[in-house]
């Protein structure tokens, strides 16, 4: 199955996956999605000078829908998709998914008077991860777990 | 940066009054570029390694392993040796733009027309005669034609090659520029063709980009840097030595406080002239109930001040700080009036003085900020008004002063001594260089490195240029600066006599026999044209070129445009260049070796980008040591 990979070393900070991942998500059709108020879902930290970027891992036992209290953040069975939008119930914006994800890559969005977590849904609705597509220098990859294990040995993290 | 445990520090900087200002910042809500700076990271890597285009609408391009070439076809190569030319462009035309100022205020002042005069006549008469003039005619008179014949430099075709880069440069170097073919005609001309070639698809050749580069930069040396000062050093006097201080801690409580700000130093000197001789507008300051009115410097416009204490000068109450630390002086909330010229005036400052009472205005008509709509744009002939405007609107907002927020003034403080230059180390050796070069001769002082430019969060804010500074004097290396890095040096308290005391035995020994600090302060960053004489005069003096010299040069916290031509012209001065933080060359094979390389054969200099300070300092003492016994000292 394919997932979401980082070689970190490729990384330069260019933040190309975080404008690509807003653009993906944002409502507006006009390429401007930095003015919007739709957050990333994909993160640029830097950790000893050096920019590492941070999506969901889509955990096996996740720990935001444990945690989740309304129930709209579950993980597809089939796809292994970790995500709180498209599901039975809907996210009230208790926040408690933000505070127990191990990575710190769930957002909080406020929508008006309507409140919702924001995370990497893998851009089901375009098939791919657009993030992937953006990434000019091979650092975010999307590719099956067997292509992933020569690399282990290096910076591969996600 | 990683935290020590026990670090206390909240920003980059080195200093303690700007760590205390910064925690104040924080306490009001003020953002500073120390903290802009952490939400920028991290910084786009296709930017810092110039591998990315921006100049038609096909792009922007960037050059990655899968797309090695631009949609043009231009490679990093093209990109990066472009985008430099295009910021050594930005450089020279802010320093001809001063220059002209200077022209301008040189004639209205042999008119007349302002409160300056004729300070340095000598000068005058030196560089009237470079020019060809007849130097017997009255001064004024001279001073006009002066006038009139640097501006026909100024704007003379690319044809005609520039008399004073022919009158000024050492020989030997005259044939290596020759050779190359970057001889510059009159600067604006070059700077036109220098910007139609950087279009898109005009010129693409690397090399001759960087040659380009190059020829601006000498345009740069000897029109933006050396004939600037040497027109600022006739109206306003030549730097002679004297004392005053510098960091935060001089701010007095009592006292309208107005900050003369940037680089350009008419409207500050027309001021200091009005507080010393205008009674009315002391008695206006005292019924508002001040003590007094006091002209502060920040940045380089300071720097020209403090080299002329006893000319222009006289009266100046204290060096504020540089480049970065413009927005904590306004959080002391003990500035009345800020006055903005040329360049480094940033949109923080006006952010910072909205949450005080402090009046911010500009007095160049090239500097505009949102927000500022006090305008005196500089005229010579209304100086003398203008500068008495300015000081009723610090007394204005002196009364409002402690109304919005509180002031806070750190204690720190240092001694600095400056007014150094040709003639004023002159008088201070007894006439003549044979001092100082036989000292350099028997060793004892082993060279001279020139670090200056300016100052930068990306190296800590005076950490790298400090810390180079400690280095090269711990091996007996006679450091000068100017420009921002001296603000550094002289809070530091480098730029006193007894810091003789810090150095290396030898260099130590050679300040105390010659009553010099070790830290010798060249001024602004224009003065980086006083520098480039000093050592074509060593260099005259041993019958050398400036390439065989023991002398390097170093701008460990280059920020902006200007800096750029200068780091090119030092390395077409045959000097070994090193440059911090790193330019956006990076992502360019072939620049970087022509640069760290090659242009050693051509030039006799070279870039090093070591960012460790120590180890730069390590490679500026090997290559003064392999210069000096090349010489057989």
């Amino acid at each position: 199955m394919k997932r979401l990979y980082v070689i970190k070393e490729k990384c330069n900070g260019c933040m190309s996956c975080v404008v690509a991942c807003q653009k993906a998500h944002a409502h507006s059709e006009l390429y401007a999605p930095i003015r919007e108020s739709e957050p990333a879902r994909i993160y640029i930290q830097t950790v000893l000078n050096a920019p590492i970027p941070l999506a969901c891992h889509h955990c096996e036992e996740p720990a935001c829908v444990r945690a989740c209290m309304s129930g709209a953040m579950q993980k597809d069975e089939v796809t292994g998709i970790v995500s709180n939008e498209g599901n039975a119930q809907q996210c009230v914006g208790c926040w408690m998914c933000v505070m127990v994800c191990p990575y710190g890559v769930i957002s909080a969005k406020k929508d008006g008077d309507k409140k919702v977590a924001v995370k990497c849904d893998l851009c089901r609705h375009l098939g791919a991860p657009a993030c992937v597509d953006a990434c000019p220098s091979g650092a975010v990859v999307w590719m099956d777990e067997t292509e992933a294990k020569p690399h282990r040995k290096g910076g591969i993290y996600i | 940066m990683r935290k020590k445990t026990g670090d206390l520090r909240t920003c980059t900087s080195s200093r303690a009054s700007i760590q205390e200002m910064h925690l104040r910042a924080k306490e009001l809500g003020i953002r500073t570029t120390f903290d802009r700076y952490q939400d920028q990271l991290p910084q786009c890597g296709f930017g810092m390694e110039g591998v990315c285009c921006q100049l038609c609408s096909h792009g922007p391009c960037r050059i990655t392993a899968k797309a090695p070439r631009a949609i043009c076809g231009a490679t990093a190569d093209t990109i990066a040796a472009r985008n430099m030319l295009r910021l050594a462009c930005h450089g020279l035309s802010a320093y001809c733009h001063q220059l002209e100022e200077a022209i301008n205020t040189l004639k209205a002042t042999a008119q007349g027309k302002t409160p300056y005069s004729i300070r340095a006549v000598d000068k005058l008469k030196d560089m009237a005669a470079l020019l060809g003039l007849d130097t017997n005619k009255e001064l004024n008179a001279l001073a006009v034609e002066l006038a009139d014949a640097v501006t026909y430099e100024l704007r003379k075709g690319t044809n005609e090659p520039l008399k004073l880069v022919e009158k000024l440069a050492p020989p030997a170097r005259l044939e290596k520029w020759k050779a190359l073919g970057i001889i510059p005609g009159g600067p604006l001309s070059e700077l036109r063709d220098a910007m139609t070639m950087s279009m898109s698809n005009i010129n693409t050749d690397y090399v001759s980009l960087l040659l380009t580069t190059m020829k601006l930069s000498i345009a740069t040396g000897y029109m933006g840097l050396m004939a600037t000062t040497n027109i600022q050093d006739i109206i306003l006097g030549n730097p002679s030595i004297g004392v005053t201080e510098a960091d935060l801690g001089v701010i007095d409580t009592e006292t309208v406080n107005i900050v003369a700000h940037g680089h350009v130093p008419y409207v500050g000197a027309a001021v200091l002239n009005e507080i010393a001789n205008n009674a009315e507008l002391q008695a206006e300051a005292r019924a508002a109930g001040a003590k007094g009115i006091k002209l502060y410097g920040s940045m380089d416009t300071g720097q020209e001040l403090l080299q002329r204490l006893n000319d222009a000068g006289q009266g100046y109450a204290g060096q504020l700080g540089n480049w970065l630390t413009q927005e904590l002086m306004v959080t002391t909330g003990a500035i009345d009036l800020v006055m903005m010229d040329l360049n480094c005036s940033i949109p923080g400052l006006k952010l910072a003085a909205d949450k005080f009472h402090t009046k911010v205005v500009s007095v160049s008509h090239v500097l505009r900020m949102e927000g500022v709509d006090t305008i005196i744009d500089y005229e010579p002939e209304k100086v003398k008004e203008q500068a008495v405007e300015l000081i009723r609107m610090a007394i204005a907002a002196y009364k409002n002063r402690g109304t919005v927020n509180a002031v806070h003034i750190p204690k720190n403080k240092s001694t600095v001594v400056a007014g150094v230059g040709i003639e004023s180390l002159l008088s201070v050796l007894g006439g003549s260089l044979t001092p100082l070069l036989d000292v350099i001769k028997s060793g004892a002082i082993k060279g001279i490195a020139t670090v200056v430019g300016c100052t930068n969060n990306r190296n800590g804010h005076d950490s790298a240029s400090l810390r180079l500074i400690r280095e090269l004097l711990k091996k007996d290396i006679l450091v000068i600066t100017s420009g921002c890095v001296s603000s550094g040096a002289q809070i530091e308290g480098l730029q006193r006599p007894e810091a003789a005391e810090m150095v290396g035995d030898n260099l130590k020994g050679i300040c105390k026999a010659l009553g010099i600090p070790p830290v010798l302060n060249f001024g602004s960053c224009v003065d980086i044209g006083r520098i480039c004489l000093a050592v074509t005069a060593i260099a005259n003096a041993l019958g050398v070129d400036t390439s065989d010299l023991p002398v390097a040069a170093s701008a460990p916290e280059y920020l902006e445009q200007k800096a750029v031509a200068d780091g090119f012209f030092a390395v077409t001065f045959g000097l070994f260049t090193h440059l911090g933080p790193v330019p956006p060359v990076g992502g360019a094979p072939n620049v970087v070796k022509i640069l760290t390389q090659d242009v050693e054969q051509l030039t006799g200099g070279k870039v090093c980008v070591e960012q460790d300070m120590a180890k730069a300092a390590n490679l500026i003492e090997e290559h003064i040591v392999r210069k000096r016994k090349a010489l057989g000292i």
